[in-house]
């Protein structure tokens, strides 16, 4: 049975993400990171976030804290870096440009992911996966895999096999796989492998008898509402094969922003926690004014470590602002609201600021009685052009400070160059 | 307060950086003849960087290429988009470290050529045996 020529082009998904993005970042400047274990530690060099297949095959697990590895690494030659975001922000902006270059239809969904909307015939779209495979690892220097498929969902499970299974060599296009080994795989995998399926929803789908993505796919969506939501019903369907979940051009923070870091010390005054909500404040002004966006709600927040189950503490307070605003004045104001719920003396491990009800800028112009004093002298702006000339820290708000960094910021003490965005810290090339 | 600059008063709080001025700063009563002119001033990135994408810039360390015009500390722009060829200054992976060589790639077989001659050229069988990391395109020379 043929299909009439536009059946046969329906637009499909390619999910797109990098292997172990940080480890590749770090191995694609420092070759001989290349075939040894390496980690990438959170913030804070706390724990690993990312290992190599050779830190996997050490049985080094998600999560796991450095201090607990620390002992061992010498004897494993593990490699341990701090989470160098400057370089892999800029490689990440790297891949996503190139990847925009394959579809004006791109999302991208994190920092080593992106879906991209593309149309061809099965062998068309196979060899625009592998053309984006091989583009990304030559001209940005990391490797990739690519899952295609008619949804979203079914093209992170596509991206997921190519990953695993070595045959596919990195790219997977759902429809080319044939359909019995398709059904076997789903029988294989558990439920919780499916994007956006997860912890109790796992134990509750469970508890109905599906334990297998092939369950799930056998489920009816409406049920499957019922029981549920909306939103496992879309993925049933997704997984059915009918796309639910839309392309979207710009996702990341668009609801929100969060500017949140645990302390490398704690901090135990209110003062000290004051410092850290104006440099949030100034750091969520800059990049709302990035973005050309203003704020209605600040939540700032703080908390105590987990691990110290004593004088537990997690002060939050909401703010409506007086109006939208990117203003770091009236940000940083607004964050101090937390203040006279720190208690004293308790170790507080985490603080952070939320920025919600974003909406574009100068939409509509406030009422004159609600001009905003501190946008009207262009404070923010400047601020931001010191700090884009001079770098962060060079400038500051009040208690944002900028000497030195206060003992609070982040510890990265195994950080490696920042290669592509310092120019005292490039790459070295021998000439031997 | 502000700065004259050609027939403009620009506030001190706006952004002096991302405002297009006029390059000769001119007296209030007469208008510059070469203001209409201005296009704006020349953009290194634009002239030196093909692919911002796929371009890096790295920092020879060593003596090895000062025949080519390539001293220690010389910035390189490389672009790893382009294909490695004959004669071309390379940025080889060798022994885990990024090396740069002039790449020969003869009948006889693929040579990583230093350009002094108190350093030795390293040979190999064919360029796969090889991972170039990029191609220099341009060296930033300190005169």
């Amino acid at each position: 049975m043929s299909k009439p020529a536009l059946m046969r082009h329906m637009p499909q998904i390619a999910h797109v993400d990098v292997n172990c993005f940080y480890a590749s970042s770090e191995r694609a400047f420092d070759p001989s990171l290349e075939g040894r274990p390496v980690i990438v530690l959170s913030n804070n060099d706390g724990c690993a976030v990312t290992r190599s297949p050779e830190a996997k095959a050490l049985g080094i697990g998600m999560g796991d804290p450095w201090f607990k590895l620390a002992p061992r690494a010498k004897e494993w030659g593990l490699v341990a870096l701090s989470s160098n975001y400057e370089l892999y922000g800029d490689i990440s902006a790297r891949v996503m440009e190139l990847l925009g270059r394959y579809s004006a239809w791109l999302e991208v969904y994190s920092i080593d992911e992106a879906f991209l909307g593309v149309k061809g015939s099965p062998a068309e779209l196979l060899a625009m996966g592998r053309s984006m495979k091989a583009a990304v690892r030559r001209n940005v220097g990391v490797p990739v895999c690519v899952g295609i498929a008619p949804t979203k969902t079914l093209a992170k499970l596509a991206n997921k096999w190519a990953k695993n299974n070595k045959a596919f060599d990195g790219v997977c296009h759902w429809d080319s796989v044939p359909a019995p080994e398709r059904e076997a795989l789903l029988g294989r995998l558990s439920v919780e492998e499916v994007w956006g399926i997860a912890g109790r929803l796992t134990r509750r789908l469970n508890g109905m008898g599906i334990f297998t993505i092939a369950d799930l796919v056998r489920a009816d969506p409406v049920a499957i509402r019922d029981k549920f939501n909306v939103v496992v019903m879309r993925t049933v369907l997704e997984l059915q094969g009918t796309p639910c979940i839309p392309m979207e051009e710009e996702r990341i923070g668009r609801d929100q922003l969060i500017f949140s870091r645990s302390f490398a010390k704690p901090i135990t005054t209110a003062a000290g926690i004051r410092q850290v909500m104006s440099v949030y404040g100034q750091q969520a002004s800059a990049r709302l004014a990035k973005h050309g966006l203003q704020a209605k709600v600040l939540t700032a927040f703080a908390g105590t470590s987990h691990f110290n189950p004593k004088d537990t503490s997690y002060p939050s307070v909401c703010v409506p602002l007086p109006m939208p605003t990117a203003d770091p004045v009236i940000l940083t104001k607004a964050g101090h609201a937390l203040l006279p719920r720190i208690v004293e003396g308790v170790r507080y491990a985490r603080a952070g600021i939320m920025v919600t009800d974003l909406r574009p800028s100068g939409n509509q112009a406030p009422l004159s009685p609600f001009e905003n004093p501190h946008e009207e002298r262009h404070i923010g702006t400047l601020l931001e052009d010191v700090t884009r000339r001079y770098g962060r820290g060079s400038i500051g708000l009040g208690h944002g400070g900028i000497r030195g960094g206060p003992d609070w910021t982040m510890k990265r003490d195994m950080l490696s160059p920042r290669y592509t965005t310092h120019w005292d810290e490039l790459p070295l090339v021998k000439a031997a | 307060m502000g700065v004259i600059i050609g027939p403009r008063v620009i506030d001190a709080g706006v952004s002096l950086l991302s405002v297009l001025v006029s390059p000769v700063p001119v007296a209030a009563g007469f208008p510059s003849p070469a203001q209409d002119y201005f296009d704006g001033r020349i953009d290194l990135n634009a002239h030196l960087i093909k692919d911002v994408t796929s371009t890096y810039v790295v920092r020879v360390s060593g003596e090895s290429m000062t025949g080519a015009g390539i001293s220690d500390g010389d910035e390189l722009i490389v672009n790893r988009a382009l294909e490695p060829h004959d004669g071309a200054v390379v940025v080889a992976v060798l022994d885990g470290e990024l090396t740069i060589k002039r790449l020969r790639i003869t009948p006889r077989g693929v040579i990583l050529r230093a350009e002094n001659p108190a350093y030795p050229d390293i040979n190999v069988p064919a360029l796969s045996d090889l991972t170039i990391w990029g191609v220099a395109t341009r060296c930033l020379h300190h005169v």
